[in-house]
């Protein structure tokens, strides 16, 4: 079975950044031996940090298809893996009428594989190249799903009690993704290299926002970047993550700004703050100092990263 | 560099196997994987052998922060692996002795006839109004309650299933088996095959407050835990005053006596202060795993927290957003005047699904109509 790899970690890191994501080496090692040990990659953490995004990227650096499952409460086997075409088979049936086969014989007929509709998983497993699975949000499936897929997962093979056993012809690339709503059995993360991701730095949200929004100035991204880190360190309901960022940015853009006041702030909240409660809280009077601490230390050019501790500050106090 | 790559595969195998000692879920097939990626990458570079190892090791976030502590203090500030002196166990757990004050109230209720009630301690404003209710129990109403904790539980403690089985009548079409039934007769349908979902029980996971301010009820709610884990199959049930104590097993012993038995000698603390909070913290970091999205979490408590308020809260938030449904039983909710006012009732309050009193054989008929009504729904219920 040849698969196409990707080199090295570098090289891994270079193809990343062709394609737009801002990775760090310890993404780069955690795809790249995905890859190389021919293991599944699960991707933990919290909502917006771009863990979809990875096998996206693998799946355009791979050059080939990237299948999805998306997972939810009551996914089944009819979803996931295949379903048969009752509509085609009626009608074949309906064709049938009068040929003088026997019931046996279009029995047979109408539960072959050309009546199969491929769900995501048999997809996967059929599919003439390997392609680079994501499953997303395990987290969200019972535990006998998860059962069945860790199976399928080891012996990469599923029986369809009409046709028989289908083996994989080309085990695909699988990324897990969890946001950690419910734990995972130990079997299925023993089977799993594991790669946790945390909302960005200060500096790798920069380059982020400087890289999606096109035409922001880095004055903009800057104070953007730092507001976010200090948004973090809120206690809120809902911890903005990446994607809210870059709809920000685009918004406060859209309104032509340059730069953060509270007026601005405060007609797009809606991009960063999805509960009411957060949005109180950064209407408060928080807002002032944040906002304070960003234009002296832009202005002044002082260090950043005394800026971004009292930044941290001033969340906790 | 061959000579010393045997070194190194020994070093990374004491390495795994510390790591093991630590907790983390690591074995042989992790240490494999290991080595394999070392092959992988280039060993020269520090951060590319460190990071090899934090990918294939650890599999879960709790486990990154232990490695990253372990690894610097095997692997050293250098790529060279250190001298460690023999390898440090964690301690085993001390084997929990009864404690000479809480054990007798427990060990007591087997033989004690309801008359023999518990001092209710000082700082609980409405003794005597609650006790009254638990005073009242007879053998007979003792009876009648087993067989209504029975009929919660099974409302509490099942849902829809993923899988089907066949059915005569029902909503969903077996298309499968339709068709195959159409075409034995050749022609339009004959008769339609039907399925329906099979149903599914929920894991229930009872928390019961056995402190110091609940004692007048702790004969009433052993009870109804071990009627509730005799009825249903997969309950997990944990007893906390100050700490948190697991007692599926002890309960597991028939007959109720032996079970009280083993309680006693099982419960460190009974009957002491109230920590609910810390309690329910330490349930969320040691059987976090229990929860998931069926499995419903019944605390059954006055709600007197001596600890942080804020530890209470986050606790409850947590459970709230991990388990399908939380249930707080609470027995003084029936005294009359009795308002949930209480700190640590207050903060647990918004992520509670239902709140109900359990102080009597009506309340809990009145609980089981409210879930009878609805089978896992939304709203939050206050009875």
């Amino acid at each position: 079975m040849s698969r196409p790899t990707l080199g090295d970690v570098e090289q891994i890191l270079a193809a990343l950044a062709q394609e737009g994501y801002i990775a760090d080496r310890e993404i780069a090692t955690a795809i790249y031996l995905s890859i190389e040990l021919h293991k599944p990659l699960l991707v933990e953490g919290a909502a917006g940090v771009g863990k979809t995004e990875i096998a996206k990227v693998m799946a355009r650096a791979l050059d080939t298809d990237l299948i999805r499952l998306q997972c939810y409460e009551g996914l089944d086997v009819n979803t996931a893996l295949y379903e048969w075409n009752y509509q085609k088979q009626m009608l074949r049936i309906r064709l049938e009428e009068g040929s003088g086969r026997s019931p046996e014989e279009k029995e047979q007929t109408i539960f072959s594989e050309p009546f199969l509709l491929r769900r995501p998983l048999l997809q996967a497993i059929t599919h003439p190249r390997a392609p680079v699975l994501l499953v997303d949000e395990i987290d969200r499936v019972d535990e006998e799903f998860e059962a069945f897929l860790l199976e399928l997962l080891s012996d990469w093979q599923i029986t369809i009690p009409e046709i028989g056993t289908i083996r994989a012809q080309h085990v695909p690339y699988v990324v897990l993704t969890s946001n950690r709503t419910r734990e995972l059995s130990d079997a299925l993360r023993r089977r799993c290299l594991y790669l946790w991701i945390d909302y960005p730095s200060f500096e790798k949200e920069l380059a982020i926002v400087l890289r999606k929004v096109p035409g922001i100035s880095r004055q903009l991204a800057e104070q953007i970047a730092a507001f976010l880190h200090a948004v973090r360190a809120l206690d809120l309901q809902k911890v903005p993550g990446v994607a809210e960022t870059l709809d920000w940015s685009a918004a406060l853009l859209r309104l032509h700004r340059d730069h953060l006041d509270r007026e601005a702030v405060e007609r797009t909240l809606g991009c960063l703050f999805k509960h009411h409660e957060d949005q109180r809280v950064a209407r408060g009077p928080w807002l002032d100092r944040v906002l304070a601490v960003i234009a002296d230390a832009q202005r002044d050019g002082q260090s950043l990263q005394a800026a971004l501790d009292r930044l941290e500050r001033l969340a906790r106090g | 560099m061959r000579p010393e790559l045997g070194s190194l595969t020994e070093h990374v195998v004491e390495f795994s196997r510390r790591l093991r000692a630590r907790g983390v879920l690591c074995g042989p097939g992790e240490t494999a994987d290991a080595l394999r990626a070392l092959r992988a990458v280039n060993l020269v570079d520090r951060e590319a052998f460190r990071l090899a190892l934090r990918t294939t090791l650890p599999h879960r976030r709790e486990d990154l922060a232990v490695f990253d502590a372990l690894f610097d203090a095997y692997w050293g500030a250098q790529a060279g692996p250190e001298r460690e002196g023999p390898q440090e166990r964690p301690e085993a757990q001390p084997p929990v002795e009864a404690s000479s004050l809480g054990a007798p109230s427990v060990r007591g209720w087997a033989e004690e006839d309801a008359e023999g009630e518990q001092e209710v301690p000082g700082y609980s404003p409405v003794e005597v109004l609650s006790r009254k209710d638990f005073s009242s129990f007879r053998e007979d109403e003792l009876d009648l309650i087993a067989r209504m904790v029975v009929a919660i539980a099974r409302r509490i403690a099942t849902r829809w299933g993923r899988r089907r089985r066949r059915a005569r009548r029902s909503h969903l079409l077996d298309m499968r088996r339709t068709l195959r039934l159409h075409l034995r007769w050749g022609g339009e349908f004959p008769e339609l095959a039907f399925q329906r979902r099979k149903v599914r029980k929920h894991r229930v996971v009872l928390l019961c407050d056995v402190s110091g301010s609940m004692d007048v009820y702790s004969r009433f709610l052993i009870q109804f835990v071990y009627a509730l884990q005799e009825a249903l199959g997969r309950v997990e049930s944990f007893v906390f005053s100050t700490s948190l104590t697991r007692v599926t097993e002890q309960l597991r012993s028939r007959p109720l006596r032996c079970a009280l038995d083993r309680l006693s000698q099982a419960v460190p603390n009974w009957s002491g202060g109230t920590k609910i909070g810390t309690s329910l913290r330490q349930f969320l970091d040691r059987y976090g795993g229990l929860l998931d999205r069926h499995t419903v979490v019944l605390i059954v408590s006055d709600g007197w927290d001596t600890g942080e308020v804020e530890v209470l809260r986050r606790a409850m938030q947590e459970i709230r957003a991990r388990a399908a449904r939380v249930i707080w039983l609470n027995p003084l909710l029936g005294s009359p005047g009795y308002q949930p006012l209480t700190r640590g009732m207050q903060a647990a309050l918004p992520y509670v699904h239902v709140f109900a009193s359990a102080h009597n054989a009506d309340s809990l008929k009145d609980l089981e109509r409210v879930l009878a009504r609805r089978r896992l729904g939304q709203a939050t219920r206050r009875l």
